[in-house]
């Protein structure tokens, strides 16, 4: 084998280990050493999401998070791509609710680079920001809306139902990707105070892992970034807490051009870093992760009622995650079909809870997923500044596998007990619109004044 | 002006002394049961990739089938001589194991990713589901109409559309790449457990078939292994299946499938050209992304980063299939979406990236920046198994030395500007492209026409 040049690191969520530093300015910085293959990654999350947008400015973070690419003090253009590219590496940055992170991965021996780049945009993106960068990526990010979210069926699901789930005035009401007219509305003046507000060392974790000396790391880290004033100011987030559960079942019909009938609904489910979230992911994985699900089981094997039927967790730690259904209905089956028969499943799994083997089944499935983050570097690094960040505690990465292995049959029952009920939801059914039916379309869909969907949680910088 | 941060600033670092890294060569065997298994140790990797490829081609599905190979390749995971359909699912789940079976022009390829914990259990259902698949009628049924209450889906996405279509338009009806891989509407309809019985009793056995095994197998007897699972298939002695060539028609023109109202038109360019089999292949992987393989090569300089049109614009260079003789083929096209008052005033700009190109060639530092990116990212590329297992299986699907994408990498460490050039402009000519355009053909088709890049047809969207 041309590699492997230690035993002691393991890919695994086993033998993983990693160090934490602070600089006198504040920066966080996480290292963890792995020598299996020659390259390194690096990660830095900056506490700011779309959380922290104003009404009015929805999409200002992931638009901000593009004009990080348009070239700083020293580097001109889009010299941060042409220069990560160059030595061989690759690159991106993506926004969620409550952080945006940036990323390399490069060959080992062009760590250094990506540190230098990071750190000139982190202290001198403002000598570069122009009117011309913010004008192109502003049209870039429309289009990126259109193509990702307008232009495809179903894609303002996810941008509804969050707009459902979360109340108006909600820091979570609103999804990254934005408005069309926020993003029309923001201005070079807004991404600069954006900049002065939330890029700063003190607001930022940086975290390299790979096949990397650690104390070389942390001198070119110090040398880089240690000049890069700290500043203070940052506004608190809005206040994210809601009530348990939703207290009613909320519910929108959309008739849209959409080729088959579809039924979504988002259950608000406890916060992401507790046991009851880990709960909470398992009992989903059960009733709709999957080929064995119940869900699955019910609606597409015995009553082949839908195409295609499952749960996704989207995890939050400032709000309540959200458990989000989605199911496609095979021929002219009609939702409230449907429904029954998920009402019926979520109502027994309630009573009875998971069986030992479909415990077994989860267990095994999520296991398998944290393998698969943790076995890449670019994987580690960003659970590493995503458990910094959020919890304060990158070490909790290395040990999320082991805390979903130890939750108990009886913790996943109360959780699906107290919130996968039909008053914890909001529901939003498709109904198809032929094009010859616009005469009776009644709800003429505008999407710059409506909040439409996405089908992830993440913007992506670039189309790949 | 702005408030700067003070800083100190410091020269850009060089680079330190890379480190060497080599594309992994795997250890060719046979088992007794003519099954040809690759195997490649990869320290660290816990989630182990197996690949399978069945000698089953699309152009074997009997005449008005299509869509068999599909249904067959989903039904793999509906059930064995031991397990109903969902304790099979149940299994695999068990094992936090995934199973992906698909049909394409060169033959089936099952995926299986299981953690090396538990290879033993992975292999085994994997080696079932090959040996004794139940295909039981029930399942089977249900498959055909999953399969048909999908078609909507896709008709509906510009991206899997548009693809329609440029298979439609590029070649000739009577060829099997003209049509959807996974059947129409009437064919799938056809479609019955004696045919898929049928279809895995001419095209599925262990003589034409290769496993590809990689990942962490430290302390895994691996042949031990393999003869309790794979090693119980049997079947008859087979031979390949003789490759048919590929032939096109890229007289350029336009086809714009009408969406009315759509708010972006989806760009699908495109042609054939040459596969790896060819000495043109490095030198068209290099200029292809210089074309557009990332935002900084020339498409998207343009289209967005200067004009904002798009999200993005890609070109690329994807093999349809191979043959042992060369005479395979590659899709090379050009692929985005551009929003729909700006889809003329893209595609004029468009070609006229084409045409710079052909007129004044690549940029020595474009080929530079190109190869180091290339090269240089091999081993972030292949840090997982499932990289590593996918690269080797396509080699084996193609009729490829093991050791070719370890060769390719030095190819294009070889291949100068001039030649990156010549084969990027051969393999985009301005005049032998067949533009797909997903979009509002009442706001599109006029702009078009005026661009004068080949006759404009209006097809419905169904």
């Amino acid at each position: 084998m041309p590699m492997g040049h230690t035993t002691t690191a393991e890919a695994g969520s086993g033998g993983l280990t990693a160090t934490e530093h602070r600089l006198a300015n504040g920066l966080r910085v996480v290292l963890s050493e792995d020598h299996l293959t020659p390259v390194a990654a690096v990660c830095l999350w900056y506490d700011v999401g779309s959380r922290h947008e104003v009404k009015g400015r929805t999409g200002l973070a992931h638009l901000f998070e593009h004009l990080m690419f348009q070239g700083s003090g020293q580097v001109k253009g889009n010299g941060h791509f042409e220069l990560v590219q160059g030595a061989g590496g690759s690159l991106n940055g993506t926004t969620s609710f409550e952080r945006t992170n940036y990323f390399e991965t490069m060959p080992a021996h062009q760590l250094e680079l990506a540190l230098w780049l990071e750190a000139d945009r982190m202290g001198s993106l403002l000598a570069a920001l122009d009117d011309e960068s913010m004008e192109n990526q502003r049209d870039v990010v429309k289009n990126e809306r259109r193509q990702r979210y307008d232009n495809v069926p179903y894609g303002t699901a996810f941008e509804k139902l969050t707009a459902l789930s979360y109340p108006e005035g909600h820091p979570y009401h609103h999804t990254p990707i934005g408005s069309m007219a926020d993003l029309d509305a923001a201005t070079l003046e807004d991404a600069r105070q954006f900049f002065r507000t939330y890029y700063a060392p003190n607001n930022a974790v940086l975290s390299v892992v790979g096949d990397i000396d650690p104390q070389q790391t942390l001198a070119w880290i110090e040398k880089y970034f240690g000049s890069i004033p700290s500043h203070d100011g940052k506004p608190e987030p809005r206040d994210g807490s809601l009530p348990q559960t939703i207290g009613e079942q909320l519910r929108e019909v959309v008739v849209e051009e959409v080729p088959a009938r579809a039924l979504m609904a988002a259950y608000r489910l406890p916060h992401d870093g507790t046991r009851e979230a880990d709960a909470a992911d398992l009992a989903l994985t059960v009733l709709g992760g999957g080929e064995s699900s119940r869900l699955y089981n019910r609606l597409v094997r015995r009553d082949r009622t839908a195409v295609a039927a499952g749960f996704g967790l989207l995890r939050l730690a400032g709000a309540p995650s959200m458990g989000w259904l989605d199911v496609k209905t095979s021929g002219d089956v009609e939702v409230p079909v449907i429904e029954a028969a998920i009402d019926e499943e979520l109502a027994r799994f309630a009573a009875e809870g998971p069986t030992p083997e479909e415990m077994e089944r989860a267990q095994a499935q999520l296991e398998r997923e944290w393998l698969d983050r943790l076995g890449t570097v670019a994987g580690r690094a960003d659970e590493l500044c995503r458990y910094a960040v959020l919890f304060g505690d990158p070490q909790l990465a290395l040990t999320a596998v082991k805390r979903v292995l130890e939750v108990t049959p009886a913790e996943v029952q109360e959780v699906a007990k107290a919130r996968l009920r039909p008053d914890n939801r909001a529901v939003l059914v498709y109904e198809p619109k032929s094009p010859q039916d616009v005469e009776d379309a009644d709800v003429p869909e505008d999407p710059e004044q409506e909040a439409t969907v996405e089908a992830g949680n993440e913007n992506e910088e670039t189309a790949k | 002006m702005t408030q700067l941060a003070t800083m100190d600033f410091h020269p850009q670092p060089r680079p330190g002394e890379a480190k060497p890294w080599a594309f992994p060569a795997p250890e060719r065997g046979t088992l007794d049961n003519g099954l040809t298994v690759l195997r490649c140790h990869r320290p660290g990797q816990q989630v182990v990739a197996v690949e399978v490829l069945l000698d089953a081609p699309l152009d074997a599905e009997p005449a008005g089938l299509d869509g068999v190979a599909t249904i067959m390749a989903r039904a793999f995971s509906e059930g064995t001589d031991r397990h109903s359909a969902e304790e099979y699912a149940a299994e695999l789940e068990r094992a936090g194991a995934t199973l992906d079976a698909h049909a394409d022009h060169p033959g089936v390829r099952i995926s299986l990713e299981v953690p090396a914990s538990r290879l033993a259990k992975g292999l085994g259902l994997l080696a079932d589901a090959l040996r004794a698949p139940a295909f039981a009628e029930s399942e089977v049924e249900r498959l055909v109409r999953n399969r048909l209450d999908e078609i909507p889906h896709e008709l509906a996405n510009p991206s899997r559309r548009a693809g329609k279509e440029l298979s439609k338009e590029l070649f000739p009806a009577t060829s099997r790449m003209s049509r959807p891989r996974q059947g129409t509407e009437e064919t799938v309809e056809k479609i019955d457990a004696a045919a898929v019985r049928a279809f895995y009793d001419r095209h599925v056995r262990p003589a034409t078939a290769t496993l590809v095994v990689v990942g962490d197998l430290t302390g895994t007897d691996l042949d031990a292994l393999l003869g309790d699972t794979l090693g119980a298939w049997t079947g008859t002695p087979g031979e390949p299946r003789p490759v048919p060539p590929v032939t096109a028609d890229d007289t350029g023109r336009v086809v714009i499938v009408d969406r009315p109202g759509a708010v972006q038109t989806q760009l699908l360019i495109g042609r054939i050209g040459a596969d790896r089999h060819d000495r043109v292949w490095p030198a068209q992987v290099l200029g292809t992304y210089c074309l557009g393989g990332t935002l900084t090569s020339r498409l998207d300089r343009v289209l967005r980063e200067e004009k904002g049109y798009t999200y993005g614009v890609r070109a690329f260079g994807q093999v349809l299939r191979s043959a042992p003789d060369g005479t395979g083929a590659a899709m090379l096209a050009i692929s985005g979406s551009v929003d729909t008052p700006n889809t003329g005033p893209a595609l004029e700009d468009l070609w006229k990236v084409l045409r710079t190109l052909a007129a004044e060639g690549l940029t020595d530092a474009e080929r530079d920046v190109a190869v180091q990116n290339l090269v240089g990212v091999a081993p972030l590329k292949y840090e997982t198994a499932a990289a590593v297992a996918g690269t080797l299986a396509d080699q084996v699907e193609q009729h490829l030395p093991d050791d070719f994408q370890a060769t390719l990498y030095r190819q294009l460490a070889a291949t100068g500007t001039v030649e990156a050039t010549a084969a990027a402009v051969n393999a985009f000519p301005v005049d032998r492209l067949v533009t797909v355009l997903v979009g509002d053909a009442s706001a599109i088709k006029a702009p078009v026409e005026a661009l004068g890049i080949g006759e404009v047809t209006v097809v419905a969207a169904e």
